[in-house]
């Protein structure tokens, strides 16, 4: 036997070429089907686990995945916006907890999630270094986060533009890192944490500077009335909320208009959430509410019907594979018909030549597995975020 | 074959588990029946704190961390107040803008009650204070609400409910003993609310001057004739003030101004030379010296007396 192996052995790294050709054929043959179960099957279990825990979402009328995907994953495609009058309206009928969600901007290229406190108590989310927020500016990073970015409590982040074009737009806010969440191995692992009130800074509704009222500089005075004073745009504003001039922070206009994504509604108990819901069926309705699970299952519905169109290409593919490996090897035996000859002069029976063959497959098909393996074990440790780069973001 | 000995020693066995389970299950029901219940409440003034401790008798902790020489309506407490605040189990704001801090910082809405929520249609804009705007179409700031609400004693009363509610809502089992104990510092709210408007109807248009405006709701109330000043009671006015007062008193002759706290001597007499005498009608914002919200209230009430000749 392991003669055989031997001489399939030297025959096989003899010819390297042959060899290596048919190793990736195979390898990649089987690997593209079980790679694609393995990343369906990660999808799903973080889609669905997330979804199921979140009752019902509140948002515009539009993409409800969109609103989903916003909303639990963070995604970049933001719902169209709706007020904190779709969160009091929600409080006010005392059926479930509203949980505000501003997903918009970012910071370093991770999403910035402007919430309560609530939504910590919700999602089990524990702080593992430092504090929770608690003043304006104060931020919460998710724990990949804090290891990409290299932040610890104390330090500092800083918003991004929206765009970078746009010179006349707010300027970025410089936050504090609070604290460190807890890896979660979910999404909020991803994400900088603030409360509503400093989205809506970073947005510009809210800011700080001097106290108009009392500023003497003409130039920074549009318009004085005996109420009411309009500063012009030079009136400098504070990029960075400090104990100093935390006094000087102030919203304009009304918050019940001020601006949120979505809203997470937890109802208090299965017949509270019914009854939500049915308040969200009229016509006329701006707003929508949605069962994430139901969102989120009929998203993956659509990925297992194009998996399954996949799967039939990628049988289609194999087959044509197994059919020019088997050609191959046929080619290969014929031209080496005076080598086998020889091997059978030299007193080898057919059956020692059948076994050499066999030992030569078994070296190619062998090796491909190992490969195979090695890629789906390499394909398995960064699923996790292959998936969220794939699917999710 | 079971011996007399083996047989006790058995006994002896099963008694002393008995026990045991007995002692565990006292530890876990005294645990689980007194210490667990006691709901953590911090209020944002001394008013909320007050109805909360009457409401919630033995079965609530009410904390209140501003110190006791700072009015709570400006002050801005610390992280570890903060802190405090974020772990409580209710949280009892004023609403109508009282306490700005609270919308500087992060608290949980879900345990946020904002006790005059039901009637902030009633809410009053206060009309002295200075707005701005950014560029000729800009949103105004700081439109700012009159925010001593339960100078309205029945606003109060009705502070005392949401309260109530709110301590129902944690917990259902001891809701008849706040809603009972709201029923009785309603009562009393109620017959302090009655007194006040019998006082004053003795003379509803006598104008009075009062010394800052926090009186709004106050005055909504009971039909009182007031106009504001800026008059702080431990500090002398300044001429620019005095000047002020003297405008007023043109076209709102007052005879009498209402103080939130005892004012210098220097000034009451100087205010008398003006043929203007002073009373104290304290807001009651924070921690009284002495007595409790009631007792500062039947006292202001007793000061209204003098200045109604009732």
């Amino acid at each position: 036997m392991f003669d055989n192996l031997y001489i399939a052995w030297k025959y096989v790294s003899y010819n390297r070429v042959k060899t290596t050709v048919l190793i990736a054929c195979i390898t990649l043959i089987s690997f593209l089907p079980f790679s694609l179960q393995l990343l369906l099957n990660e999808s799903e279990r973080q889609l669905m686990s997330r979804a199921v825990n979140t009752p019902l979402i509140v948002g515009a009328k539009g993409s409800s995945l969109d609103l989903v995907m916003n909303t639990l994953y963070f995604g970049d495609d933001v719902p169209e916006l709706i007020s904190m009058e779709a969160l009091d309206r929600i409080a006010e009928t005392d059926l479930s907890l509203p949980i505000p969600m501003y997903v918009r901007f970012k910071a370093r290229g991770h999403p910035i999630a402007g919430t309560t406190l609530d939504y910590f108590e919700f999602r089990g989310l524990k702080i593992v270094q430092g504090r929770q927020f608690a003043v304006l500016g104060d931020c919460v990073l998710g724990a990949k986060v804090a290891k990409s970015l290299a932040l610890k409590p104390g330090d500092s982040l800083i918003s991004s533009p929206e765009s970078l074009f746009d010179l006349a737009g707010v300027y970025p806010l410089k936050m504090k890192v609070a604290g460190i969440l807890e890896k979660s191995h979910t999404s909020d692992d991803l994400v900088v944490f603030v409360d509503l009130k400093t989205t809506w800074v970073i947005q510009g509704l809210g800011h700080g500077h001097q106290d108009v009222t009392k500023i003497k500089d003409p130039t920074l005075v549009l318009k004085r009335t005996d109420s009411n004073v309009a500063a012009t745009a030079k009136l400098y504003h504070f990029t960075e909320i400090t104990k100093k001039n935390m006094d000087s922070f102030h919203f304009h206009g009304n918050l019940s208009a001020y601006p949120i994504s979505a809203v997470i509604a937890v109802p208090y108990d299965t017949k509270s959430g019914t009854i939500l819901r049915g308040r969200y069926l009229s016509k006329e309705e701006t707003q929508q509410i949605v069962k994430p699970e139901e969102v989120i299952d009929s998203l993956l519905q659509n990925i297992f019907r194009i998996k399954n169109v996949m799967d039939a290409v990628i049988a289609v593919v194999a087959l044509a594979t197994v059919l020019a490996v088997v050609l191959v090897f046929a080619l290969s035996l014929r031209l080496r018909q005076r080598e086998i000859q020889t091997i059978f002069k030299i007193g080898c029976s057919r059956m020692t030549i059948t076994k050499l063959v066999a030992a030569e497959i078994m070296i190619i098909v062998c090796s491909s597995a190992v490969l195979c393996g090695i890629m789906m074990l390499a394909i398995h440790t960064v699923s996790n975020d292959l998936v969220r780069m794939l699917f999710i973001r | 074959m079971i011996t007399k000995r083996s047989f006790l020693i058995q006994q002896s066995r099963v008694y002393s588990w008995l026990i045991i389970t007995a002692i565990f299950i006292l530890i876990f029901s005294v645990r689980h029946g007194s210490a667990a219940e006691i709901l953590t409440v911090y209020a944002v003034n001394y008013p909320l704190k007050y109805f909360a401790e009457r409401i919630g008798g033995d079965h609530v902790k009410v904390e209140f961390p501003a110190p006791a020489d700072v009015d709570p309506a400006h002050w801005n407490p610390d992280l570890e107040n903060i802190s405090a605040y974020q772990k409580a189990d209710l949280i009892l704001i004023n609403g109508a803008g009282y306490a700005k801090w609270v919308n500087k910082v992060s608290l949980p809405r879900s345990k946020m009650v904002n006790t005059s929520r039901q009637f902030k249609d009633q809410y009053i804009t206060s009309k002295e204070v200075m707005t701005h705007s950014h560029g000729g179409e800009g949103k105004h700031a700081h439109e700012s609400l009159a925010f001593t609400t339960w100078l309205d004693l029945e606003l109060a009363a009705r502070q005392a409910e949401a309260i109530a509610a709110a301590m129902g809502r944690k917990q259902p089992a001891l809701q008849k003993t706040f809603q009972a104990n709201h029923a009785s510092l309603a009562k009393e709210l109620k017959a302090l609310d009655q007194k006040i408007q019998a006082i004053v109807s003795k003379n509803p248009s006598m104008p009075l001057i009062v010394s800052h405006p926090v009186y709004d709701y106050f005055a909504r109330r009971y039909r009182l004739n007031i106009v504001s000043v800026h008059w702080e009671p431990d500090e002398a006015p300044g001429d620019e003030q005095w000047l002020e007062l003297k405008k007023i008193l043109k076209h709102h002759p007052a005879k009498w101004m209402i103080w939130e706290g005892d004012p210098l001597k220097a000034t009451i007499e100087k205010l008398k030379g003006l043929q203007i005498n002073s009373i104290v009608f304290n807001p009651c914002g924070n921690v009284p010296a002495e007595g409790d919200f009631l007792t500062v209230m039947r006292q202001n009430i007793e000061n209204l007396k003098m200045a109604f000749d009732y």
